[in-house]
């Protein structure tokens, strides 16, 4: 049969690219790029560094993004660049052709009249929450990109001092409910005083820190003003182009890393968890115009009431579940004394001691610092499990950490398998050396710096 | 020998008390009735006669028990001293009935000469059971309460009465037939030889008024008493569930209908019968893990305040008041009576020990469950480490909140076919959340696949697709999410056309065989410890049969015993792999003695002194295992650890009967 001449022809699938190695620049991390890719594309040579087979790859980027020494690029190959080519021509093409009235069909917009980026300080009797000025830090890269306002907002009672922190961490604007109905956190109260705010001022973008507080109110205030709200943010970027604010969150398990973008509705609402942002450097003397607004609510008009606030008293007052930095302790340090050495190694790299249950059972440790499936859920940037077998039930409780370092005398301990960095070692010889090292780093960068 | 005004008082007396009675078990009919619906009573009907004569009459799962054949004693004692008592009423309201009068003097005199003897057995019983409570003293305070001191005594008085009268009748020699009456006549006639005749009238008289007024009394002491089961038990026998373990109905989601049960009138009739059945005895706190260990749940207990609390809001109920001033059912505090604590509840672990050695097949269980519900559905209220749980459940659709993504991790290498739609294999493997996730169940997973592919049999998995099924969230009265992974899985298995599926975990099994066809569900279930054995009996695997594993003692799980009766073929798997039977636990077969981890207490934390899992492996030990064997992860992983906490973990090694298998296939 004849092929081709009568068939339409297939319009070519838009070509993703490829990924490359940069000469010379891998640090033979232990392959990370192959265990991040999804269509299995990568070996390792002897060196440690990535072969990528460029049949297979499909030109996610995901090799890219986990790089820890962006070694790695992307490109399109010859064969891709022309079908690009063509794929342009034909878009130009289809642009030319339509008659002029398709053209001039009107698209679906967004409000331009919202302008301005906001974020919410977030405070606890007077005193603010540390992702509040993480997200004016983010905020004012944002607030650049759009070329608009940063403004901070505050909704409390007594609160006026915390105007110069506002501005100090970079707000150009703060707007301001003082009212008694705001002493405590309420819904109905703050979420009334927000969304005036907002309808009033139309900011087009409105941060808030995911934490209970805020992941409560975020999801009341974009309901009521019927916008997008994307919670847990690990990313946030705009689009210039199109004046959009990129939301960036892991998605399916963590499995893939989506954007998502809210089109149509304003303002664009995001919230971020605590420590994924970096806090700006605060700077003393900054000023800016203050706004100040009433809160149009009575209290006869509030349904709930603060009747107790009951507040946990740790028996040690160390909230593991805070921490940035988690040393921890199993089975496997035998006793209650030696917790001694993961204390100095905690103190040296600013963090705190925890532990597994079995440590717990023991008597060596106090239930609060019980990590684990029956004890605490941590997320902290750095966890270093020593002497921990890693049991599901403990994985459970640490999973989520962005840094998994662990320490175990058995090769087939399951923590090795969830670990970024496994030492198989003996703690005891490891975690002193461990501190042995980095106190000389300490002493170094203390003599660089003198 | 009744004087005529005697006839008439009795009379009155009699009827005063027989209506009182009457009046008094109406009501407590009454107080059943207020419970829900159950329609388990339809058809079956011999069936259920001929449970009720094995069980309430032969009284089968009494005597399997120590002392209770002097149960069976008493119980047939009574049945037989009815006749006597009938003939006793009958004379004390027609004056000169007796027995011998209708029936013969041949049957009459059989008659008398049973009552007496029968009257001696009950006498040496009553002795036995006093024996027993004071003396023996059994760990069960059940034992030792007032209620069964009185109700002893009031016994052994209407015995003596009896002796005395009829002891009397034949010393003044009023007596039909005192030959027929052994015990009356030889020994406790004599003793009244040298009394004057009007003194023996007179006793005669002291003796049938005392025998009279503590019959009747007794008869109106019952409905108030836990002596009551004798008129619930033989019912509750005929009601009881055939299925090999109680399953609790699904929930109706309703807007603005609460579920579970809070108030004592949501439980459905066959559980406030079950309330008034129980006799107190106390065999399932003897065999309860959570009580063995000293936690707060007491089975007995549970059903004695679900009784006190039905008798206390009753009334009340009865009258349309639910709401206003009711004894609570569910409290925090843990020893209220009427009250059942909310610790309690949380304690179970559904191993159903309570359930199989109830004489009278209460069913303690799906009440727990029931109440979960009501806490967890309602108020949300549940031991915070479940939230970690829950949500997990509800994200990932796996206990441990891990990326489903890395479901199929175990199966990379083993290059199995995938469940898609259109043809597939012959059965699923369904590996279940720890065979997918825990790194030591896993090998457990792999060991199956290879004894599975030894033996050719056609089978393949879901990977990815694989969800959890459920079975912690509705033992934990998660009933809504558990719905949804019902409906999901059911859905998913008749898309593909799954009609055989092979479980690894007794947990998944017993969900899919027993829990899932509420929602649909009829394919054919299998655990490997009872298809690996049917593989190996019809000859596909060969195993070795030589012993490399030294001392094996086998743990029978409950999900697999008690729940599934499967007692018989992992112990044959055992045999034809190892060539030598294994050693068994004191506490084993349908007696085994729980893990502590099913009924969702897997994701709980316990009190160090009160882990359910060290009492278990502390037996183990005494045993002097190299193995233990087990065919289920949460026994996997609890016997594991159990060994760890007694620094056994280099003494004894915990294999799954599967792994054990694996090693024997012959090449």
């Amino acid at each position: 049969m004849s092929d081709s001449a009568d068939k339409p022809k297939k319009k070519p699938k838009r070509p993703l690219g490829k990924v490359r190695l940069i000469p010379a620049a891998c640090i033979a991390c232990g392959a990370r790029c192959q265990a991040e890719c999804p269509v299995d594309a990568i070996e390792m040579n002897d060196k440690g560094e990535p072969i990528i087979d460029l049949e297979k790859c499909i030109g996610c980027r995901k090799c890219i993004k986990v790089c820890p020494a962006a070694a790695l690029e992307h490109f399109y190959t010859p064969e891709e660049l022309v079908i690009l080519e063509e794929l342009k021509k034909t878009a130009e093409k289809a642009k030319e052709e339509l008659p002029k009235e398709e053209v001039a069909e009107p698209e679906r917009r967004a409000d331009e009249s919202y302008k301005g980026v906001w974020v919410f300080v977030e405070q606890l009797d007077g005193c603010a929450a540390s992702v509040s000025w993480e997200l004016l830090g983010v905020g004012k890269t944002l607030a650049n990109d759009l070329n608009v306002e940063l403004a901070a907002f505050i909704l409390g009672h007594e609160i006026a001092h915390l105007i110069k922190e506002a501005f100090a961490y970079g707000a150009q604007k703060v707007y301001i409910i003082d009212d008694p109905l705001l002493k405590e956190y309420r819904t109905e109260t703050y979420l009334r005083g927000t969304v005036d705010l907002v309808n009033k001022y139309k900011p087009e973008v409105v941060l808030m820190g995911a934490t209970g507080l805020g992941r409560d109110l975020a999801g009341a205030v974009a309901t009521v003003l019927n916008a997008g709200l994307t919670a847990d943010c690990t990313g946030l970027a705009i689009d210039k182009e199109k004046r959009l604010l990129e939301q960036t969150r892991p998605a399916f398990g963590g499995n893939i890393m989506a954007t998502i973008l809210t089109q149509w509705h304003r303002p664009q609402m995001a919230t971020v968890r605590p420590h994924v942002m970096p806090k700006p450097t605060p700077i003393a003397d900054a000023a800016g115009e203050v706004i100040r607004e009433k809160l149009n609510l009575t209290e006869s008009e509030v349904k709930a009431r603060v009747l107790e606030i009951v507040r946990e008293e740790a028996a040690d007052h160390i909230d593991i579940a805070g921490a940035e930095v988690l040393v921890s302790g199993g089975r496997g340090m035998l006793g209650p004394e030696n917790f001694k050495i993961l204390d100095e190694l905690a103190r040296i790299l600013g963090g705190t001691v925890s532990s597994s249950r079995a440590a717990v059972d023991a008597g060596w440790m106090p239930y609060e610092r019980q990590v684990g499936q029956t004890g605490k859920t941590v997320r902290p940037k750095i966890y270093i499990a020593c002497g921990i077998s890693g049991a599901i039930q403990h994985l459970v409780g640490m999973q989520d950490s962005q840094l998994i370092i662990a320490i175990n005398r058995d090769k087939d301990a399951p923590i090795l398998e969830v670990a970024d960095y496994g030492i198989v070692g003996d703690v005891f010889q490891v975690v002193p050396a461990l501190i042995q090292e980095l106190k000389q780093m300490v002493e170094d960068r203390n003599k660089c710096s003198a | 020998m009744l004087s005529p005004v005697e006839n008439v008082l009795f009379g009155i007396i009699f009827t005063l008390a027989v209506v009182m009675f009457l009046k008094s078990s109406i009501e407590l009919v009454r107080l059943v009735l207020v419970g829900k619906p159950d329609n388990r009573l339809k058809g079956q009907i011999w069936k259920r006669i001929l449970s009720m004569l094995e069980y309430a009459f032969l009284q089968k799962r009494v005597v399997s028990e120590r002392y209770g054949i002097n149960h069976f004693v008493i119980f047939w004692g009574f049945i037989v001293l009815l006749f006597a008592n009938i003939e006793f009423v009958l004379a004390g309201l027609f004056p000169g009935f007796a027995y011998h009068k209708i029936i013969g003097a041949t049957l009459g005199r059989l008659a008398y000469f049973c009552f007496d003897v029968v009257s001696l057995a009950m006498i040496a019983s009553m002795a036995v059971a006093y024996f027993r409570r004071l003396v023996i003293k059994p760990s069960h305070i059940e034992y030792r309460s007032p209620e069964g001191f009185i109700i002893l005594s009031l016994i052994v008085g209407l015995m003596m009465a009896f002796f005395g009268l009829h002891g009397a009748e034949i010393a003044m020699g009023k007596a039909f037939a005192p030959n027929a009456m052994p015990f009356s006549r030889y020994v406790v006639a004599p003793l009244l030889t040298n009394v004057s005749p009007s003194t023996l009238v007179v006793m005669t008289k002291i003796f049938w008024w005392l025998h009279a007024l503590i019959f009747l009394f007794f008869l109106n002491y019952l409905p108030f008493s836990k002596h009551m089961h004798i008129l619930w038990a033989i019912p509750n026998c005929f009601c009881r569930s055939y299925e090999r373990i109680p399953i609790v109905p699904r929930e109706e989601f309703n807007i603005g209908r609460p579920s579970g049960v809070s108030i004592v009138d949501e439980f459905s009739w066959k559980d406030l019968l079950d309330f008034f059945s129980c006799t107190e005895c106390g065999r399932c706190n003897a065999n309860c893990p959570a009580t063995t260990v000293g936690k707060v749940l007491n089975p007995r207990l549970i059903i004695h305040d679900g009784k006190v609390n039905l008798r206390a809001n009753g009334t009340k109920i009865r009258n349309g008041n639910r709401t206003n001033r009711l004894l609570p059912l569910i409290t925090e505090e843990t020893n209220r009576a009427g009250s059942i604590s909310e610790e309690a509840l949380w304690a179970c672990t559904t191993c159903g020990a309570c359930m199989a050695n109830c004489p009278v097949f209460i069913e303690h269980v799906p009440k727990i469950i029931k109440m979960r519900r009501h806490l967890a559905e309602n108020l949300a209220k549940f031991p915070e480490e479940l939230a970690v749980f829950f949500e997990a459940e509800e994200q990932r659709s796996n206990p441990w909140g891990i990326a489903p993504a890395e479901r199929d991790k175990w199966a990379k290498d083993a290059n199995l076919r995938r469940f898609v739609e259109g043809s597939n294999p012959e059965y699923l493997l369904y590996a279940g959340c720890a065979a997918s996730f825990d790194s030591r169940n896993k090998k457990v997973c792999l060991a199956v696949v290879k004894a599975l592919t030894a033996a050719g049999i056609s089978f393949g998995i879901l990977g990815n697709e694989e969800k959890c099924c459920g079975d912690s969230l509705r033992r934990l009265g998660n009933e809504f999410v558990f719905e949804k992974f019902a409906k999901a899985n059911v859905a998913q298995f008749e898309k593909l056309g799954v009609k055989k599926i092979i479980t690894i975990c007794p947990h998944c099994y017993s969900t899919f065989k027993n829990d899932y066809p509420q929602f649909g569900f009829g394919a054919e279930v299998h655990h490997h410890s009872e298809f690996l054995p049917r593989l190996v009996r019809e000859g596909k695997l060969e195993l070795k049969g030589t012993n490399g594993f030294g001392r094996v003692l086998f743990h029978d799980s409950c999900y697999l015993g008690r729940h599934n009766d499967i007692y018989e073929q992992p112990r044959e798997l055992i045999v034809c792999a190892t060539g030598q039977r294994a050693l068994e636990f004191d506490r084993r077969l349908a007696k085994s003695f729980c893990c502590g981890a099913g009924g969702g207490r897997m994701w709980m934390e316990e009190h160090p002194e009160q882990r359910v899992n060290i009492n278990r492996v502390k037996e183990a030990l005494e045993k002097k295992p190299d193995v233990i064997a087990v065919a289920c992860p949460y026994c996997m992983t609890m016997f594991t650890d159990g060994a760890k906490d007694l620094k056994a973990q280099d003494k004894v090694h915990v294999l799954d009967i599967a792994e054990i298998v694996a090693e024997s296939i012959k090449v």
